[in-house]
């Protein structure tokens, strides 16, 4: 049945997936003719990959989440941990900071997967804040307020050749293969029947328990996977920034997070997240360069956004399209 | 054994009863609004600011600063401590006004609406005092240490816990014996229907902010002898007021105050022994009370269970 397979692939990949990951692989080759610099790339791509992860418990689950910086850091820590205690094997580190922040999330699910609302965002804070101070004091593991340091990016073994990372571009092309992979399945999955259930989850979680799913498993579930690609995210940040810090597991940067997150659009599409860490990436870089209080700038424009277009660049996108479309003619002419 | 703990249990007595101050006016204004309020912290560190301004003094006009630097410093500091909670409320009102068209929606909005703000403001704060360290002189009549059974005691930690009785003691007043106060909790009950008796529930919600601004930036002013004057303290603030709120339960002014004392107390005690993870016990008392008592202490049914 050559349509059915046809109309699987279609449904599999769609044009805008297409389309993004072809900017995105183009990205190298332009970003610098911009007047940008490589390693902004490798920022986006996984600030982009972790966003697509968070967005699955905010956008997808509908659950607000304010302590997600906290598996980003423990994949950061967990990946380099194990370069120097395990193996530096790449393999061996990213399984590590996938299981290292999976783990997080199912403790830190245990307690709030019957939660949401403001109570599971303030939860959030509170496992957040006690993994943050966690990583600052403990300071024979991570270093402290000094960081892990002298991560290195390893090369990609394939048995029989191994691929090196250490320059950036081919860091970019690595990360990039994580990114489309990551999203992949994040796509499939949103659209799967378990996805569903998510959704229904999403829109009443009482009448989709009275339905008959079981509403904790699958929060639960979308808890853990979303902290577990988190943490992988955060693996590839420590590979990339060569150490790993606890900054980014403060309230500020799970708040950032949210920031991008809503920015691009989350709560209403799937790519929206990417955009959002694109313009929060680059409002940082080119607000920055004029004035060192850029987050008074940008946070205003947040609030402002908050306020009128709650669903961000894609639905400001959606609506130009609405506006630009032709109008739909009415009744029957 | 437990003489040598006293020292610690006043530290946290002290520090709880400002932890309180600070998460009444938190919760005020989520009572009535149902909406948290993240930038509450940012109005505390706004208050400690305004107050070293003010006492210092660094007023924005040489001839006035002059003048008014002559002033004993009692003085200043009385002035700074009543007027920086009055001249944070404007800002306080104008978040109001950024938060009314969140109101109604999912609270999530309102969240990061607050969460933008109080970015917004600590970088306003940076901005213009930098990020450098101040201290907030105090007056020698209340600064400086006494002995007593043979321990050096400061002063100042005992004023600030007068203090902080003496403004918990006011918002009791006005919450529990006056009108207003009886249209706040019955506007967080039901706000159509205060409305429908012809409360104007516009100008009781700016009234609310207000309140709770004031009462942020007083403990701010209150805290800054003791904590110092960084850009960071909106955070160290905020955090601990909503873990009080989720541990006292929404509504209760005496949950609020109990789980503050809960909460100083296992924070001086902890710091008896690992002073270092101190604030870490706070989030575990949290997480122990809230996993047995969902509502927390004193709870009623509220929007944080939506």
């Amino acid at each position: 049945m050559p349509d059915t397979a046809r109309a699987h692939l279609v449904r599999t990949f769609t044009p805008t997936m297409l389309l993004t990951w072809a900017v995105l692989a183009t990205l190298p080759f332009w970003v610098e003719r911009v007047g940008l610099y490589q390693y902004l790339a490798v920022e986006v791509l996984i600030w982009a990959t972790y966003a697509l992860a968070f967005n699955l418990v905010l956008g997808h689950a509908g659950l607000p989440s304010f302590g997600h910086g906290a598996f980003f850091g423990i994949g950061a820590y967990a990946f380099g941990l194990a370069q120097f205690n395990i193996a530096a094997n790449l393999w061996v580190c990213l399984a590590a900071a996938l299981l290292a922040a999976g783990m997080a999330g199912a403790l830190v699910g245990l307690f709030i997967s019957h939660r949401r609302g403001i109570y599971f965002a303030l939860m959030t804070i509170a496992f957040g804040q006690v993994f943050w101070f966690i990583a600052v004091k403990a300071h024979a593991i991570t270093g402290g307020e000094d960081g892990l340091l002298r991560i290195v990016r390893l090369p990609v073994e394939l048995g029989v050749a191994a691929i090196p990372l250490e320059d950036n571009l081919s860091l970019y092309y690595g990360v990039l293969a994580v990114f489309v992979l990551v999203s992949l399945g994040l796509w499939r999955l949103v659209h799967s029947p378990f996805g569903r259930v998510v959704k229904a989850i999403k829109q009443n979680e009482q009448r989709a328990r009275f339905i008959g799913y079981d509403v904790w498993k699958a929060k639960f579930a979308v808890i853990v996977l979303s902290a577990a690609l988190s943490g992988l995210a955060g693996g590839l940040f420590a590979m990339a920034q060569r150490s790993a810090f606890p900054d980014v597991m403060s309230l500020h940067f799970s708040g950032y997070i949210v920031m991008m997150t809503l920015v691009g659009g989350g709560l209403v599409s799937f790519w929206g997240p990417v955009a959002g860490v694109v313009a929060f990436l680059l409002a940082r870089d080119l607000i920055g360069a004029v004035t060192t209080g850029w987050m008074l700038w940008f946070g205003m424009l947040f609030v402002v956004l908050v306020m009128f277009r709650p669903d961000g660049l894609a639905g400001i996108a959606a609506g130009l399209r609405a506006a630009i479309a032709p109008p739909p003619r009415a009744g029957g002419g | 054994m437990l003489f040598n703990l006293l020292p610690h249990l006043v530290n946290g007595l002290t520090l709880g009863l400002l932890f309180a101050l600070i998460a009444l006016g938190f919760m005020l204004i989520l009572g009535l609004m149902e909406q948290i309020n993240l930038a509450h912290g940012s109005l505390f560190a706004l208050g400690a600011y305004f107050a070293f301004v003010i006492a210092t003094p660094r007023l924005p006009w040489p001839e006035l600063n002059q003048a008014w630097a002559t002033v004993p410093l009692g003085w200043r500091y009385t002035a700074a401590l009543l007027l920086a909670p009055v001249l944070v409320a404007p800002v306080g009102l104008v978040i109001e006004r950024l938060m009314r068209r969140t109101y109604g929606r999912d609270p999530l909005y309102g969240l990061l609406l607050t969460f933008g703000i109080a970015l917004v403001l600590e970088d306003a704060i940076r901005t213009v005092w930098g990020t450098r360290d101040y201290s907030l002189p105090v007056p020698r009549d209340i600064s400086g240490g006494f002995f007593l059974l043979d321990l050096i005691w400061s002063r100042y930690r005992f004023w600030a816990a007068a203090f902080a009785i003496a403004a918990m003691a006011v918002v009791w007043v006005v919450v529990e014996r006056t009108r207003f106060g009886a249209m706040v909790k019955a506007g967080a009950h039901d706000s159509e229907m205060v409305q429908a008796m012809g409360v104007d529930i516009r100008k009781l919600r700016a009234g609310v902010f207000a309140l709770g601004t004031m009462l942020a930036a007083l403990a701010g002013v209150i805290m800054a002898p003791v904590w110092g004057i960084r850009p960071h303290m909106g955070v160290d603030a905020v955090v601990p007021a909503f873990v009080i709120i989720v541990l006292g339960g929404v509504g209760s002014f005496w949950g609020a105050v109990l789980a503050g004392l809960m909460v100083g107390m296992v924070v001086g005690l902890s710091g008896a022994y690992a002073s270092e993870w101190s604030l870490l016990s706070m989030y575990l008392l949290l997480i122990l009370v809230v996993t047995f008592r969902a509502r927390g202490l004193f709870g009623k049914k509220s929007l944080l269970e939506a």
